[in-house]
């Protein structure tokens, strides 16, 4: 992938530059407002982001209850709860990734944590902005429309009848794993090399993984691979069944942002293998 | 975010974005330049085209007998966020592409735009909804007025204070997003393909639609709920229409707010204290 341009002596040279590892524990940070700025960033687009589903999910749910005055066919469909996930990480990647990452999702902060793209600090705090603002976004949904969030789910992730606790977890694992390799793919410096005129652009994969995975395991899971959008949706609603469930939506996104980032790491972009100095393809890859 | 600069070799803490100056508050020069009235036509024909099109998508839907017939709300959404797109695509070199007294107010109070040309703006917006929804009704008389007229009332099952948080939140959420897209610092980046910003202001009104409409219809925009009023005429949506205004223009503020002081940290800036670096 990497281009061959003319260094000043006319030797190959590569066109993008990687950024040295973040600090594995970095106190400074909590003296920047900029790390602050970022926490509040992903508290109130999580925020947002459970806002939007959530009602969304029971909207969807009281507009095709036929025996509580809904019709076949009411509602936004289940087309349309995939898009306004996917829809909803889109716009708000786009609106805090300059602020904090965008990362709105533990997942992807402890898979950019693993590639030592966040330090310490700032990725428990992402994770603790994460969940505090799905609480508070569910939250909106049930003090807006407490009855109809209790009767319908409360957008809560569980298994859904016929499924196993296996394939709950390995469609979160897989599931994650698409999001958070294309949130890699998304923001390699390789890859922000060769279109640095188009940096708004990284957003969308970002958005249509999810929409796609959505697709895919709502059926299954209601579709997980957020540990913080579950989290929030697990005390919000507050049933045995979510909470019985719920180790399923931390242990397979993390699983599935480990794999992500080991394969972006160590196979795509082979650092075990430049560290060794050996088994490379080009001196400039 | 921001980035360093580099000049004849010598690298600093320079910004590579202009914050512009603050837009005067009451600016009467505007009023004798063509580009200003040029502006206003075309928030004007932007707003009737676009109640035009996404009122015509309610009523059509609504004609329909069986239940799985018509676009259904997906479509209905589509239709809203899909016209916001095209729409603030093509205006957005003229005006602005504001299509909406909330983002025209939300800008006005960042002080991206004269309290003239602000007031201008939701005037031309108003006008441009009515002559909308008029076409609406005057091409489609009968389904128009039998199928609820595409106005915007607050849905049975729900509180006028639910109605009122999910219009608040609702366009937080878009003068939110067309803060970040409008934002110098992400201007400066992405300056070579400014055709993108409409794009996610059109998914967060699609987004927002896909949340609401069981509750409120989806107004997030004044001047689309003023103009299905005015036509369709019905008490219930003359009730109701107050929400509609309030809950957006608090939506807006919040939006300013959160974005010049917290995220911009345009106080902090002021105090010129806390801050990351220079140039933040």
């Amino acid at each position: 992938m990497a281009k061959d341009v003319e260094g000043p002596d006319g030797f190959q040279t590569r066109d993008y530059e990687d950024p040295p590892p973040t600090p594995f524990f970095d106190a400074e940070e909590l003296t920047k407002w900029s790390l602050y700025r970022a926490v509040i960033a992903e508290f109130v687009a999580t925020l947002l982001f459970l806002y939007v589903t959530v009602l969304t999910v029971i909207g969807y749910k009281i507009q095709s209850d036929t025996k509580a005055g809904g019709v076949d066919c009411g509602g936004v469909g289940i087309l349309g709860i995939a898009w306004a996930f996917g829809g909803m990480i889109f716009i708000l990647v786009y609106c805090t990734a300059g602020i904090s990452g965008g990362h709105i999702n533990p997942a992807v902060t402890f898979g950019l944590f693993l590639a030592r793209k966040v330090s310490l600090i700032r990725a428990v705090l992402y994770m603790v902005a994460q969940c505090l603002g799905a609480i508070c976004g569910v939250g909106f949904v049930k003090a807006f429309q407490s009855s109809h969030y209790v009767n319908y789910g409360g957008g809560a992730n569980f298994l859904a009848d016929g499924y196993n606790t296996g394939t709950g977890l390995a469609a979160e694992i897989i599931g994650t794993f698409v999001l958070v390799y294309t949130v890699f793919s998304a923001t390699d410096p390789k890859r922000n090399a060769r279109d640095s005129h188009v940096p708004v652009l990284a957003p969308l994969p970002i958005g249509f993984a999810v929409f796609m995975v959505h697709l895919a395991t709502i059926p299954i899971t209601g579709t997980g691979i957020n540990p913080a959008r579950s989290f929030g949706a697990a005390v919000i609603f507050n049933k045995s069944k979510p909470w019985d469930d719920h180790w399923i939506f931390w242990v397979g996104p993390f699983i599935g942002a480990t794999i992500a980032a080991f394969y972006h790491q160590f196979v795509l972009r082979a650092s075990g293998s430049k560290s060794l100095g050996s088994f490379r393809s080009a001196a400039n890859v | 975010m921001s980035k360093e600069v580099s000049e004849e070799g010598k690298t600093h803490h320079g910004k590579d974005y202009v914050d512009p100056p603050p837009a005067p508050l009451l600016d009467m020069g505007e009023l004798k330049s063509w580009s200003f009235y040029r502006a206003l036509i075309a928030e004007f024909i932007a707003t009737l085209l676009f109640l035009y099109v996404t009122v015509a998508t309610v009523i059509g839907h609504k004609k329909q007998t069986g239940p799985c017939d018509g676009v259904g709300l997906l479509g209905i959404a589509w239709a809203f966020g899909g016209m916001i797109f095209v729409l603030v695509y093509c205006t957005a070199g003229i005006s602005g592409g504001h299509i909406n007294p909330a983002v025209t107010f939300g800008l006005f109070l960042a002080r991206k735009v004269s309290l003239v040309r602000a007031l201008g703006y939701m005037i031309a917006q108003c006008l441009g909804a009515i002559c909308g929804v008029g076409f609406v009704k005057a091409f489609m008389k009968t389904p128009y007025n039998t199928l609820g007229g595409g106005a915007n009332t607050v849905a049975d099952g729900y509180s006028k204070g639910t109605a009122l948080g999910a219009e608040i939140i609702g366009t937080f959420v878009l003068v939110y997003t067309v803060f970040s897209a409008t934002d110098p610092k992400r201007s400066a980046r992405d300056s070579h393909i400014p055709v993108l910003a409409p794009l996610p202001i059109g998914f967060a009104v699609f987004m927002v639609h896909l949340a609401t409409i069981p509750i409120t219809g989806t107004g997030i925009n004044p001047a689309r709920s003023f103009g299905a009023a005015v036509i369709y005429n019905n008490e219930k949506a003359w009730d109701d229409q107050w929400i509609f205004w309030v809950g957006p223009f608090l939506g807006a503020l919040a939006a300013a707010a959160y974005h010049q002081y917290i995220l911009r940290a345009s106080a902090i800036k002021a105090l010129g204290s806390f801050r990351s670096n220079a140039t933040n």
